[in-house]
């Protein structure tokens, strides 16, 4: 069995010293380097023909289809779908709900994997798997209910609605993702802190989060990212235009028969570009720890 | 303090609290549409809340512009609370009106219908769209919604193409067939279609049509009576025709209505069956050719109906002030800037439309409505049937389903629903 | 001692008040919608106005419902290309980029790649829906390029035939899968002890072999999660199908979450589409006690 790693933000850097001196550089490496960018450039494309048509002319368009150059660059639909979906107010929207539901989900998650993974509570495992129920829900089977609640609590069409409503049904994957990290935390620290007299909460903020930042921050990050692209239940939650958000702004390039295709791939663009930017940024946490289970 | 004084401060003081709550009450008007802003309605209707907004100084008028995906999924929804606003667009149809009539989440309009006069503007063909009984079936009953522009599905094609070939625009199937054969034989292949979109139901519709007397066309939009499928097995059958010679190509059933619409831009493809709400797109950007459209040959009934609808929520709190925009939209002076801004206006006077697209259009439509010949769209009957229709045409199509099988499977489903009202 | 254990006990007894916030959010967020789901199911109901008893009626119409049974099917099918070809080729992919290219070309390279192939999990679905849309078409780019190859006997109708549609979804599907797969697979990584390969690589192990040895047993946790999550993805599975095909063509790749948010909102069936929820849930809520079951079974006898 191997040993156990209990220093978990430094493996990396183990594994590195380590390969680094062994192998030698052939020719294969070529070889394999062409099959993977091949493959890159295949999985890139559909992007590629975001942008093409995002910047292409209405008249381009109708005369030669989406697989052509543009003969020039032509800003037109971007700047018209920016304006029509009053897109900066969307962007907006989609950060505040996303990042809310990024902090809120792991904290739930933490609270929860906290009881079940290092309390260990009686029943955690039937806890943890009532709590999957969150995951294993069709959206639509949820709505018509949640529509009426949100109703009756005057919640409907606020952004809060969506936020407590994702923070929860994120938080069934992160609740999984965490006790099965925090099950295998060393005890003897837990203990030691126990002995000396701290109480829970002050176990849980500075002995255990400190060591677990790598994995909640890229639990966030997967919260905001998932958040970002969720369509059905910010549609039927946010009516008024100043509440939506990008996903639902899209709605906006196909009509009651009619839809845009430029328009609908300068939407794309536009709607991908935050996200491209804010995982350029977050790149990082995701080489990180997930390190999700036992190392016993 | 003498009584005298307090007498005249207790009146300022009511005074000033009176003004300040008249104050706080200022109106507010919500409106949303989800015509696109391009659009010939969209550019229309701007303009009129532009002089809606200078003819109401005291009231705040808050437009949204909504999208079609959104009051589809949950435009029930939205009615049934406070949120909702006094006038907005709505589909109409038994599926969509009619169902949030019968449920009473729309304000009855009957009484504005005589004290605006609408009724001297729209024609009884022009009301029945806007009147729902208490199951939510179209037809009559109460006023629910006005609509102030038309629709309907006609064959665009190619001017140049045409005249190349020396072929003139038809007037019967027959001749429509032989134009399309004469492009067969050039190899070209005459007709775009997106089989998995509307366009595909639509051909098909038009064809049924073409078969329909009143009373299929009374039976089956109002789901009075089992389908009689004769008019479907008829169109069918020349379509599976069709493909067959050719005419229109297997591949269709890959392809949605902005790739069939490409076909046709581009100048590929010489005809496609589609909408008025083409003409828009078509007008902006097809540069390289002539094009117009012609009626499909028929003896009364066409695809077509009349526009989405205003409808006046149940909540709303200025009805009079949407009555007011109602009015205002279906006032000449708007319903010829629709039609100049390239739309299907559906009483405008065709004297003063300068536009010819839209003096095409709204003559067409006239066409049509005068003599009652608006079948409205296939999939209305029932709730979902447009998913139907796309899915077995396009078995249809594929040739996986014979057109007697196509027939029976529609006809399930619509005896089903008839059934169960 | 006994002191200490006292401590212990209290101690244990709070970590129960942590599960309190969880434990309201799911009742009022799941718990609770899920049985109003369920009460809808006996009834018959358009969305708004009272909903009418209708006892076990929408149940026997879903037994006789072709659809229905279509979608299941499409379903398992999907599950093919929503866990078990992603996990596979993000192992693959995750062992490449971490091991051979991170050693050979550096950190930076391996980092890139592993964006590259992640950023189709960033895409809206409605948008990847419409590319893919474009790439598929009779006319789109794999046939044009099919048919430059001069294979163009093998180029189809992709979307519209119903033989290959739901290849087509397949693969869209498979696109946007291998970057989760493979961010978590790769973060796993970090965590086994590189000399364990070594050793292998000194006993003659070739790389498939340090594969198939090594990797995948020390990855089994990550391998889990992943299987898990993307298998109950799979039966839930809906934008894509709702983007690329809309359930076609006749049928084709019609999948229960479809179905059901065709009746809820378009029918506006709701006490039929919930019935049909609660026989999605309550497969789903199955299969995934059947595979925790056989994961701690795995786990277990480590």
């Amino acid at each position: 069995m191997a040993d156990a790693t209990l220093d978990f933000s430094e493996t990396t850097s183990r594994a590195d010293v380590a390969t680094h001196s062994h192998r030698r550089r052939g020719p294969m490496r070529w070889v394999v380097l062409a099959i993977l960018a091949v493959l890159l450039l295949g999985t890139l494309f559909p992007f590629f023909l975001a942008l093409i048509n995002a910047v292409k002319n209405g008249v381009d368009y109708s005369a030669s289809g989406p697989l052509s150059i543009p003969t020039r660059i032509d800003l037109g639909s971007l700047i018209y779908f920016w304006n029509l979906s009053d897109f900066s107010r969307k962007l907006l929207n989609s950060v505040i709900i996303s990042a809310c539901v990024a902090v809120f989900g792991a904290l739930l998650s933490l609270l929860n994997a906290y009881a079940i993974g290092i309390g260990k509570v009686h029943g955690s495992r039937v806890i943890l798997v009532v709590l999957m129920l969150g995951i294993m829900v069709p959206q639509e089977s949820i709505i018509y209910p949640l529509y009426y609640m949100a109703k009756a609590t005057g919640l409907y069409d606020t952004q809060l609605s969506v936020i407590l409503i994702f923070a929860v049904l994120q938080s069934a994957f992160g609740t999984y993702l965490l006790s099965s990290v925090l099950g295998s935390f060393p005890r003897e620290i837990i203990e030691a802190a126990e002995i000396d007299g701290a109480s829970t909460w002050q176990i849980l903020w500075s002995v255990v989060v400190p060591v677990l930042r790598p994995t909640l921050m890229v639990l966030g990050t997967f919260f905001f990212i998932w958040t970002w692209n969720e369509f059905l239940i910010p549609l039927v939650m946010l009516v008024s235009n100043n509440n939506q958000t990008v996903s639902v702004a899209m709605g906006l390039t196909r009509g009651q028969n009619m839809s845009d295709p430029t328009l609908q791939a300068a939407a794309s663009l536009l709607g991908i570009l935050p996200t491209v930017i804010f995982f350029v940024i977050f790149q990082r946490t995701l080489t990180r720890g997930v390190v999700v289970g036992a190392v016993k | 303090m003498t009584s005298l004084s307090r007498l005249a401060l207790v009146a300022a003081a009511s005074l000033m609290l009176m003004s300040s709550t008249a104050m706080a009450q200022q109106k507010t008007f919500n409106i949303w549409w989800f015509e696109d802003p391009v659009s010939s309605e969209g550019i229309a209707w701007t303009k009129a809340l532009d002089e809606f907004k200078s003819k109401h100084p005291d009231v705040t008028v808050n437009f949204q512009q909504k999208t079609f995906q959104q009051l589809q999924a949950s435009g029930s929804m939205i009615l049934n609370s406070d949120q909702a606003p006094d006038v907005l667009e709505y589909n109409k149809g038994n599926a969509t009106a009619g169902l949030v009539s019968s449920q009473g989440l729309l304000t009855n309009l009957d009484d504005y219908v005589t004290k605006e006069g609408w009724d001297k503007i729209l024609n009884s063909g022009d009301l029945v769209l806007s009147k729902y009984d208490d199951k939510g079936i179209y037809g009559s009953g109460h006023v629910w919604g006005i609509s102030v522009y038309g629709e309907y599905v006609s064959c665009f094609y190619n001017i140049d193409m045409f005249d190349k070939a020396g072929l003139k625009v038809p007037t019967t199937i027959d001749e429509w067939v032989a134009d399309m054969d004469a492009f067969k034989k050039q190899g070209i292949t005459p007709l775009a279609l997106g089989a998995i979109d509307t366009s595909g139901q639509h051909l098909l519709a038009s064809l049924a049509y073409t078969k329909a007397d009143d009373t299929w066309i009374q039976n089956y939009q109002g789901l009075k009576a089992p389908l009689d499928g004769a008019p479907y097995l008829y169109a069918a059958q020349t379509l599976v025709d069709w493909v067959g010679k050719g005419y229109i190509s297997k591949d269709s059933t890959g392809m949605k209505d902005p790739d069939a619409a490409l076909l046709f831009t581009s100048g590929k493809a010489p005809m496609y069956v589609s909408g008025t709400w083409n003409l828009g797109n078509f007008a902006s950007t097809i540069k390289d050719f002539k094009w117009g459209q012609f009626v499909i040959p028929t003896p009364k009934y066409s695809v077509g109906s009349t526009g989405n609808l205003w409808v006046v929520p149940k909540g709303a709190k200025n009805p009079d002030l949407a009555a007011e925009w109602i009015s205002l939209t279906l006032s000449p002076k708007y319903q010829t800037e629709l039609a100049n801004d390239g739309g299907v206006a559906i009483a405008a006077d065709p004297a003063t439309i300068t536009n010819p697209v839209g003096k095409n259009a709204a003559a067409v439509f006239k066409q049509i409505s005068d003599k009652n010949g608006l079948g409205f769209y296939p999939d209305w009957p029932v709730p979902g049937y447009y998913d139907v229709l796309n899915q077995k045409d396009t078995g249809l199509f594929q040739g996986t389903l014979t057109p007697e099988q196509f027939v029976d499977q529609i006809k399930k489903v619509y005896d089903d629903a008839q059934a169960n009202q | 001692m006994a002191a200490a254990q006292g401590a212990l006990a209290t101690h244990r007894r709070a970590y129960y008040l942590y599960l309190i916030p969880g434990a309201v959010g799911f009742l009022l967020i799941v718990l609770i919608p899920q049985i109003a789901n369920f009460f809808l199911s006996f009834t018959v109901w358009k969305g708004i106005g009272l909903p009418r008893w209708a006892g076990l009626q929408n149940y026997q119409r879903l037994i006789t419902d072709d659809q229905f049974w279509g979608s299941m099917i499409h379903t398992v099918l999907l599950i093919f290309s929503m866990t078990v070809i992603p996990v596979l080729i993000g192992l693959v992919l995750a062992a490449l980029l971490f091991d051979y290219v991170r050693d050979q070309w550096g950190e930076q390279v391996s980092s890139f790649f592993r964006a590259g192939f992640y950023l189709p999990q960033i895409l809206p679905v409605t948008t990847a829906g419409v590319l893919w849309g474009w790439i598929l078409s009779p006319i789109g780019v794999v046939n044009i390029i099919l048919k430059s190859l001069g294979l163009g006997v093998i180029a189809q109708n992709w979307i519209g035939d119903a033989t290959y549609a739901i290849w087509a979804v397949s693969l869209m599907i498979v696109w946007i899968q291998v970057g989760y797969c493979l961010v978590v697979f790769m973060a796993g990584l970090s965590r086994i002890d590189p000399s364990l390969y070594e050793a292998a690589e000194l006993d003659g192990a070739g790389w498939w072999q340090r594969l198939f040895s090594i990797t995948v047993p020390m990855l089994a946790p990550e391998i889990f999660v992943v299987v898990l999550t993307t298998l109950i993805a799979a039966l839930k599975v809906f934008a894509p199908v709702f983007v690329l095909t809309a359930g076609g063509p006749d049928n084709a790749t019609l999948v229960p979450s479809y179905l059901t948010y065709y009746h809820f909102f378009t029918t506006q069936r709701v006490g039929y589409a919930a019935a049909i929820a609660v026989v999605q849930t309550i497969l789903t809520i199955v299969l995934a006690t059947i595979f925790l079951r056989f994961q701690s079974r795995q786990q277990a006898t480590e």
